[in-house]
Order: structure tokens, then sequence, then C-alpha cells
């Protein structure tokens, strides 16, 4: 993976990894916004400028594509790429969460 | 025509202080219907309301727009016009407080102030070395050693506009900063 991409989106900014997350399945950004309030109970918000910028960038870095346009409104999906961020980060959040808890991680 | 007219100076760097500036106008019963260049703002007399104002600055392309603003009309909001490269939205203030700002994190509120200053504080920049400067160093040698008629005009309207350049780079140079320190203390 291109080392640029890792220094920007490792750690990702809980922005970022929602709208990554929920990009498994294609959607747009109001949709994500939406399935992220469900998710964290409306502790998370991402807002029109934010998501719009996010998605952009997105874009450009090559994480998530475009897949076609429904009444104006553009869909993504994430890419290859994208999936290889989000695991790294899906491995550091466990991590985080098992040393939270007083676990260790052995071996590797 | 408009109800009313007035009039408020404010430079790209001023945003914030514009979003409330017309917030305050509409909760006197004064709604933005126009806004002109340099600092022309029209209103339309309304039912006074507590409505949110938020200025965005040049995120999408020409291409995009339309996808761009349907995603903001999805969040509520309704999109008045462009000035300047800033998108004028507002937003009746009922919701949730979350949910009367256009960016949800700090990130993005720096990203807007450096767009701002790459869009327009540079081009400014660009155009007081290579032009305002030597201009005002030819014209003032012009008067000086040659008696120049002509040059003595040019050297006043100039210096007039040297004041306003360096005025303006005080001004929106403190600003930017002001602005990218209170984001990232937030």
């Amino acid at each position: 993976m291109l080392e640029r991409i890792k220094r920007v989106y490792v750690p990702m900014t809980e922005t970022g990894f929602y709208i990554l997350y929920c990009l498994r399945e294609e959607m747009h950004g109001y949709n994500i916004g939406q399935q992220v309030r469900q998710m964290t109970g409306g502790e998370v918000t991402i807002s029109p400028g934010t998501m719009y910028g996010t998605l952009s960038k997105m874009e450009k870095d090559g994480l998530i594509r475009f897949v076609r346009e429904e009444e104006k409104r553009k869909l993504y999906v994430i890419t290859e790429l994208g999936w290889e961020v989000l695991e790294i980060e899906l491995r550091r959040i466990e991590r985080l969460y098992k040393n939270s808890k007083g676990e260790y991680i052995y071996g590797r | 025509m408009a109800d009313r007219v007035l009039f408020r100076f404010m430079t790209v760097t001023d945003y914030e202080e514009e979003e409330q500036f017309l917030s305050e106008q509409h909760k006197e019963g004064w709604k933005l219907c126009k806004y002109l260049l340099p600092g022309i703002y029209f209103f339309d007399k309304c039912v006074p309301e507590d409505v949110v104002y938020r200025l965005d600055f040049e995120q999408a392309e020409k291409s995009e727009k339309t996808e761009y603003l349907q995603l903001y009309n999805d969040y509520g909001w309704e999109y008045l016009f462009d000035v300047n490269g800033f998108s004028y939205f507002r937003k009746r203030a009922g919701s949730e407080e979350r949910e009367l700002e256009i960016f949800s994190d700090n990130e993005s509120r720096i990203e807007m102030v450096e767009r701002v200053f790459k869009r327009r504080m540079i081009p400014l920049l660009i155009v007081f070395f290579s032009c305002v400067m030597p201009q005002l160093v030819i014209q003032f040698l012009n008067w000086n050693e040659r008696g120049d008629p002509f040059a003595k005009g040019f050297v006043i309207f100039f210096t007039i506009l040297f004041g306003l350049y360096l005025y303006l780079f005080i001004h929106c140079g403190r600003k930017i900063r002001r602005l990218k320190r209170k984001y990232m203390k937030e």
C-alpha cells in the first residue's frame, strides 16, 4: 500500500472511519449520515460540509469509488485499497479495546 | 425590490461574523434575499424567527454543484446563492444544536480556512508583489526624477491601493491565525 495513504489515513478520524465502514455497501452521503447516527445512538454526527469534503478526498485518494448517481445523489462504495486501510484500522481498534479491558496481545 | 438594504464591509475571513449578522437580521424580521460585493445586503420583510446562516467556501467543482447542493438539501439546508466562492445556506434553529452546523469536526473547519487562504489571499499577494508594489516605485521615480505630470496621479492611486492591500493583509492574516487557533483548541 502507498505509504502516503497510510500516513494520512492511519489512524483514522472518527468521521473517516464511519464513512469508510458504511461504504462496505454502496451508499450516498446523506444515507451514511443517517446510518452513523443510528449505529452510534446519535453520538456521532457527520455534517454535510464534512461529509462532502471527506467523500471527495477519499475518492481522490482511491479509498472509495463513485458507483452511480440516483436522483442527483452520488453513490459510493469502498475499493480494495479502502478495504486494506479499513482492516488496519479495525485491527488497531480491536487492540485498543482489548488493551483497555486489560487483555494483552501476544505473538505476531 | 428588497424591503431593506444594508451595507457591511466583510472580508473573506469574516464569514463567522457574517453568519451572526444575517442571523440577527432574520431574528428582527429581515431575511436575506440578495448579496452584492463589496457588502450590499438586500433583505425582505419576514416573520421574525431564529434562523441559522452558514457559509461554505468552494468545496464543490462546478460540475458537481448539483450533487453538492442536494446533499445540503437532504440535511435540511436551504441554499440561497453563491457570491465570491461562498455558498450561503440557512436553516431554522428549531432542531438540535449539532444539526445547525455544516462542519462536524475541526479538521474540516481548518480545511475551509485553508481554502480561503489559498484561493483568495494568495492571488491578492501575487497582485500586490507583482503589480502594486513595483508600480508604486516606478511611478514615484517618474514623478520625482522626470517631473511626469501624470505620474503624480498614479502615485496617489497606487499609494491608496497599497494602503488598502496592507490593511487587508494584516486584517485577514490575523483573522486566519485566530480562526485556525480556535479550531485547533476546540
